[in-house]
């Protein structure tokens, strides 16, 4: 190991355990806040809620940039980013999908509505989800990472719809209280953007740990071409 | 009649069945927000552990192969 990657390590090891005091002191705050007015302790959700989404809509812009510069460069870097920061959005999106059945659960009394911005974003997990299956079903390696890059820009098409979803249409979904007319305490914002900032940072660390699997793979290949020509 | 005293007003005359009611409702919404959070944390603790296999195997097979191509070169 040389002295950059051990000093990688540690601000790598640094952010996730800043990330997790964060969270923890989070959770502690967030559990003596009042009961919101109408909703009861169950919004308290949206804590956890809109910042996985936020998370998971940053990491498939991230990915739309990287897959587009793999097109132009053909660095199999940009590939690599591509797919680690998908398979993290992916794990953060679900969490705001399964976040957001049990509000409706209580709120609704339903698990699920088909309306738009549930719907959008389903759709949108179920595309960056068929990312990952079409890169297992493609063997050649500039082949999966062009198909893949490819893809990644078609599936983005979905993003906006379904962050703006709750503009366009009438959804069953609240409208976003940020910009929506609606607004937090102060001290209730302050929590909020801890706890964003407390995910994005987890979500960083966790691409960076995938990005390095992507390396470890890739040298793993080098090693098996190396053993069939022997 | 000030309008804050509307509320105790209200406690009066709420039925032992409502009162009842409100908990159970008080309860549940504290249960399910103990679910929600307790299944997206369980979503991404999975998706770490996957990650950890993931390169414990890695390892495993990047240094079996390692030893394997120099047994072949010293052979």
């Amino acid at each position: 190991m040389n002295e950059n990657s051990g000093w990688a390590n540690k601000v790598l090891y640094l952010a996730g355990v800043v990330a997790m005091v964060i969270l923890a002191r989070d959770i502690n705050v967030i559990a003596r806040l009042p009961q919101e007015a109408q909703q009861g302790a169950i919004f308290k959700i949206i804590f956890f809620h809109v910042p996985v989404a936020i998370t998971a809509m940053i990491a498939a812009a991230v990915a739309l940039i990287a897959s587009v510069l793999f097109l132009i460069t053909r660095n199999f870097r940009y590939d690599a980013l591509a797919v680690a920061v998908t398979e993290v959005g992916l794990a953060f999106l679900a969490a705001n999908l399964v976040t957001g059945s049990i509000w409706g659960r209580i709120i609704w009394g339903q698990w699920w509505a088909w309306d738009a911005r549930l719907t959008s974003a389903l759709v949108c997990w179920i595309l960056y989800a068929a990312y990952l299956m079409l890169r297992r079903a493609v063997e050649e390696p500039t082949q999966r990472a062009t198909f893949a890059a490819v893809w990644s820009i078609f599936s983005f098409i979905d993003v906006p719809i379904v962050i703006f979803s709750i503009k366009w249409w009438r959804t069953q979904h609240p409208q976003p209280v940020f910009w929506g007319g609606g607004s937090f305490p102060p001290d209730w914002t302050a929590v909020f953007l801890w706890n964003m900032l407390a995910l994005v940072l987890i979500a960083t660390v966790m691409t960076v740990v995938r990005l390095r699997q992507e390396d470890a793979q890739r040298e793993l290949d080098s090693l098996r071409r190396t053993a069939h020509a022997m | 009649m000030h309008l804050s005293s509307i509320p105790i007003l209200f406690a009066q005359m709420a039925s032992p069945d409502d009162i009842v009611r409100e908990a159970a409702r008080l309860q549940r919404n504290y249960e399910y927000l103990s679910y929600g959070l307790t299944v997206a944390w369980v979503i991404l603790v999975i998706y770490v552990l996957l990650m950890v296999s993931r390169e414990r195997k890695l390892r495993r097979e990047i240094a079996s192969l390692k030893a394997m191509l120099e047994d072949r070169q010293k052979a």
